[in-house]
């Protein structure tokens, strides 16, 4: 009997071995997949990436499944309006969130965050070869577009996935030549075109929008003054300079006699579209802002336009130039994973083809601005718009970095005080040197309440 | 022995509310007190638990000029706007108190603009005041007038939102005065009427009074609310131009969200609360009179 | 005022009422009726006041994210509404028979509460929720509402309750019946229409609700009025779908509020006036 147990036993043993074995493999060839995802890089991980509604990421969304599939994480791309989005992420990084894992460093926002910690810094990530194959280079990136997301060591924090570089764009070349009027290439030009303009045909002599802090310090700089005194060295404001007042007068009588009603409140794409219109007859703002009169199909203009260089002051030469870029904040949860999205978005291959596929233009890597297929869609009735994008947006770069006064940490608070300074003159408030008299005491003493040692 | 089951019956339903209130308005409250001692700033570790200045904020708060002009923009809005809700709800009342059912009907849809979610509200008058689509540029074209881009004009701009919130709270004060003026016993006017009062004698010697208590009511509440204007400002002038529509309120808002500067936006918003609840005093101070006088 | 017979208003002033009432809800008409237009009609100068009318902004609505922040708005609102209820009834009921000191300096409290300007609460809110994780998520919404509708409750319900005879709570008393017998089986079913209302108003703050829900929310908890200015965005406005987004944040409010215009007075003097 007992013999017969130890057989029934083992038997036993054996036939669960056997069924165990089988099961393993009816399960194995019922659900192959999980093995096959175990074996991609980031399965399981959902990305939480942020920013602000814009064409380049619906654009880079059509994209996206292919990326999740290659990686096997899931991206969560969140977009919301642009004053919504800056103020959620601003209060997000601010107080040491980690709800994202990769942001958008918009280029208002980009100096108060670096300066203040906020951001991961990505040299770890593009000098470790592991992470970052060498063709990605991270060189290849405009160096003018990068300067906001460098700190005073010169670490980098982002990388531009959107190169803002000041352009001039006039829709209504047939009213100026009618009038007989050249392309203006100085200060004084500008004004006598936008005068002469004006009022022509319904037809204003100059459209802007409301980020008068943006607009503005071409001006005051062409004049030879600057925002503060020698940034990023020396902060401390310098709106009351005789250069400054000069420039703001000069700007607030162009909004106020030769721009379209309520231009202090139009946001970009309002102006855009009175340029697109042929309601407006000059915008000066970011390439990608202008050069729609050209290659949108929306422009009822494209004949009669032209996108030249914005005109030079009699002291200085410098038309804004920044970008936006992504980065990844401090706190984040998934660091190695918000890389690997980062560096597939920027990298040359979708930034070409986004120009290919969609004609959109304001990448940043220089190999792909200067590349043949760029430079056919790009010329547009014989005028090279990706060269004069480049040059404007290495500018900063090269000699004299002008654009300083935005990358330093201080910058917002004095943003601000531009912002009513600019809308106290336009409407008449105050004068030129009343309003920046009143902007300077209030920039300081913001300023010092806020903690700068002034 | 009834009472006792019935006094722990009682604080048993108290207790859960008194808590809530105790931690969703009393911690907060706290919180913000504690927090405007501080030079709080978020992107600045360490700054929320110095308090080695506290009264810093407090003491800062006379000598920023924005902060004066944000209190004087709030009292030109409150002001206006209260005055006109009053009248126009006032005449509102007049129109519509009578006894047919039709009108009844209409009355509930004036309720409309008071009901509507406030940035919805926003929203609505957004439009209007925006020239490339709205009804109210194109009837000024027709009219061979240039009226003003409306919300980026210095006069303008804190006018559109007078109006804009009157619009809205329109239905309020209309609504408080009809149930005033239908509490007027019919034989007082009818009485003046026989001694040859006309409709406008009626109105200042008859109805005036009896409403008058309401009136200051109404207008004390809608004071209070006004305090809180945020969704007209933030969608339609974000304060400006310069700061000629910056309230209190939106300074505030600008100081804690834009700025990270907590500490000083506490101070700010302390302020504001001792105003609120001054006049909320005065609201409960007058109810009480009445009841005490009715 | 007028010796006619009631029932009837003179012609003249039936006139007045409605072109009052359409000259005041004229900017509310405006955006109605865009929310039936293309963007191009929109642009159009003039614009056209006869024109096919397309469903197509608000079917795009409802297959964007705005379908789950109407959702989200239901829900926060909803589930608000129940907890303040649940907590503010009984309380309002202990309350009216309070015969203690503090009930008035109570009242000046939830007064205060209820006037006070939501930014002095935000950030407090903003910090605990990060810490507790609650962030951009529909139970930290609907803790937010039902503490602002706690007073608001409080304060609706505790006349009502007033209203009720002392006599039939000392009959019952006599009768041997236990407070809370008496609370559920007596004070609760004389009160129901002053409940009714209460609910309705409680839904109606919490669904017009926009500070809060910009702050406390992101994208996943995002409610209706927030989700309708995410419309206007860097590119552009879209004025249809703003206008369609608009209408339908304007729909539950609507039909509610004309169901309670009774206690609306009522409930935004936080109980102080009688409507």
């Amino acid at each position: 009997m007992q013999g017969a147990r130890s057989h029934h036993s083992l038997t036993a043993v054996s036939r669960r071995k056997v069924l165990k074995a089988s099961a393993a493999a009816l399960s194995m060839a019922a659900f192959p997949l999980p093995a096959i995802a175990q074996s991609k890089p980031f399965s399981g991980v959902t990305l939480h990436a942020a920013s602000f509604q814009h064409r380049f990421f619906t654009l880079l969304q059509g994209y996206i499944p292919e990326f999740e599939e290659r990686t096997g994480m899931k991206v969560d791309l969140q977009l919301s309006a642009f004053p919504v989005y800056n103020q959620q992420a601003n209060l997000e990084l601010s107080s040491g969130g980690s709800a994202f894992d990769v942001v958008n460093v918009t280029f208002i926002l980009a100096a108060r965050w670096v300066a203040a910690g906020l951001l991961a810094n990505l040299d770890e990530f593009t000098s470790d070869p592991n992470l970052t194959p060498p063709e990605w280079n991270p060189k290849d990136f405009v160096d003018g577009a990068q300067v906001p997301y460098r700190d005073a060591k010169g670490s980098t924090y982002g990388y531009s996935w959107e190169g803002g570089a000041m352009l001039m764009g006039l829709s209504r070349m047939d009213l100026m030549e009618k009038k007989g009027l050249k392309v203006p290439t100085t200060f004084a030009e500008l004004q006598q075109v936008c005068a002469e303009i004006n009022g022509t045909d319904n037809v204003s002599g100059l459209v802007s929008f409301q980020l008068h802090h943006w607009c503005l310090p071409p001006y005051v700089q062409g004049f030879g003054g600057n925002i503060f005194r020698n940034p990023p060295a020396d902060i401390m404001p310098a709106l009351n300079t005789p250069q400054a007042i000069q420039g703001l007068e000069y700007y607030a009588n162009l909004l106020k006699n030769d721009a379209p009603r309520g231009v202090l409140t139009y946001t970009e794409d309002q102006a855009r579209q009175s340029l697109l219109t042929g309601r407006s007859n000059i915008f000066i703002h970011s390439s990608a802002w202008v050069t729609p009169i050209l290659l949108s199909p929306d422009s009822k203009v494209k004949d009669t336009s032209r996108v030249v260089r914005m005109p030079a002051g009699p002291v200085h030469d410098y038309p804004a130039s920044n970008s936006q870029g992504l980065g990844i904040p401090k706190n984040a949860k998934n660091k190695k994973a918000a890389w690997e999205f980062i560096k597939w978005a920027l990298s040359p291959e979708i930034s070409l083809r986004l120009v290919k596929e969609h004609g959109h233009s304001s990448v940043c890597r220089r190999s792909v601005i200067t590349s043949e297929e760029y430079r056919k869609l790009n010329t547009v009735n014989g005028q090279d718009l990706g060269a004069m994008y480049l040059e404007v947006l290495e500018l900063p770069a090269k000699g004299d970095n002008y654009m300083a006064y935005r990358t330093v940490k201080e910058f917002p608070i004095v943003g601000d005080v531009i912002n009513k300074a600019v809308e106290q003159t336009v409407t008449g408030q105050l004068t030129a040197s009343a309003a920046l008299a009143a902007a300077q005491e209030q920039a300081v003493a913001n300023l010092r309440r806020a903690g700068s040692a002034l | 022995m009834i009472e006792a089951g019935r006094r722990s019956f009682n604080r048993i339903a108290l207790a859960p509310s008194l808590v809530v209130l105790a931690a969703v308005a009393g911690l907060p409250a706290l919180y913000l007190l504690v927090v405007s001692l501080t030079p709080f700033q978020l992107a600045n570790p360490g700054s929320s638990s110095d308090f080695s200045a506290p009264l810093r904020n407090y003491a800062l708060l006379p000598g920023d000029p924005r902060f004066i002009n944000s209190l004087l923009v709030q009292a030109r809005l409150s002001f206006w706007s209260v005055l006109l809700q009053v009248i126009l709800g006032t005449g509102l009342a007049l129109l519509l108190n009578v006894k047919s059912r039709m009108v009844e009907f209409a009355r509930t849809f004036f309720l409309i603009p008071m009901v509507l979610p406030p940035i919805e509200v926003a929203v609505i008058w957004k439009l209007v005041y925006t020239p490339d689509i709205s009804p109210l540029y194109y009837a000024a074209s027709l009219l061979h007038v240039t009226l003003p881009a409306l919300t980026s004009d210095v006069s303008f701009a804190l006018w559109s939102i007078i109006i804009a919130d009157t619009w809205e709270w329109l239905p309020f004060t209309f609504l408080m005065v009809l149930a005033a003026l239908q509490t007027i016993p019919d034989e007082y006017a009818g009485a003046a009427k026989v001694d040859g009062a006309n409709p406008v004698q009626i109105f200042l010697y008859v109805t005036l009074p009896f409403i008058t208590p309401i009136l200051i009511v109404s207008a004390m509440f809608r004071l209070i609310d006004s305090v809180k204007a945020f969704p007209l400002i933030f969608l339609l002038t974000q304060g400006g131009p310069g700061d000629v529509t910056e309230v209190t309120n939106y300074y505030a808002y600008l100081l804690a969200f834009d700025n990270n500067e907590i500490g000083y936006s506490g101070a700010v918003t302390v302020v504001m609360l001792l105003l609120v609840s001054a006049v909320s005093l005065g609201v409960l101070w007058m109810g009480r009179r009445r009841e005490a006088l009715a | 005022m007028s010796v006619r017979p009631s029932g009837q208003a003179s012609v003249r002033r039936r006139i007045a009422v409605v072109l009052t009432l359409l000259i005041l809800l004229l900017p509310f008409l405006w955006l109605l009726q865009m929310s039936f237009k293309t963007n191009d009609q929109i642009l159009q100068f003039p614009p056209p006041l006869i024109f096919t009318p397309t469903l197509e902004n608000y079917s795009a609505l409802w297959h964007s994210a705005f379908s789950q922040s109407f959702v989200n708005s239901l829900l926060s609102a909803s589930f608000s509404t129940l907890l303040a209820l649940l907590f503010g009834v009984p309380g309002a009921y202990a309350l009216s028979r309070w015969s203690g000191r503090g009930k008035g300096s109570l009242r000046f409290v939830i007064l205060v509460t209820r006037m006070a300007p939501p930014i002095a609460f935000t950030i407090p809110f903003f910090l605990f929720y990060r810490w507790i994780g609650l962030l951009d998520t529909v139970t930290g919404l609907v803790l937010v509402y039902t503490s602002f509708n706690l007073p608001l409750v409080i304060w609706m319900m505790q006349p009502f309750f007033e209203t009720v005879p002392a006599s039939l709570e000392e009959a019952a008393l006599v009768d041997g019946a236990s407070a809370r017998v008496i609370f559920t089986r007596i004070m609760l079913p004389m009160v129901t229409p002053g409940i009714a209302a209460t609910a309705i108003l409680c839904f109606l703050y919490a669904w017009n609700d926009f500070f809060f829900a910009l702050i406390l929310t992101r994208t996943a908890a995002r409610t209706a009025p927030v989700a309708v200015v995410n419309f206007m965005n860097y590119e552009g406005w879209e004025w249809g779908k703003i206008a369609a987004g608009g209408s339908l944040v304007m729909a539950p409010v609507l039909v509610f509020s004309l169901a309670v215009r009774r206690y609306l007075v009522s409930g935004l003097t936080a109980g102080a006036v009688k409507g």
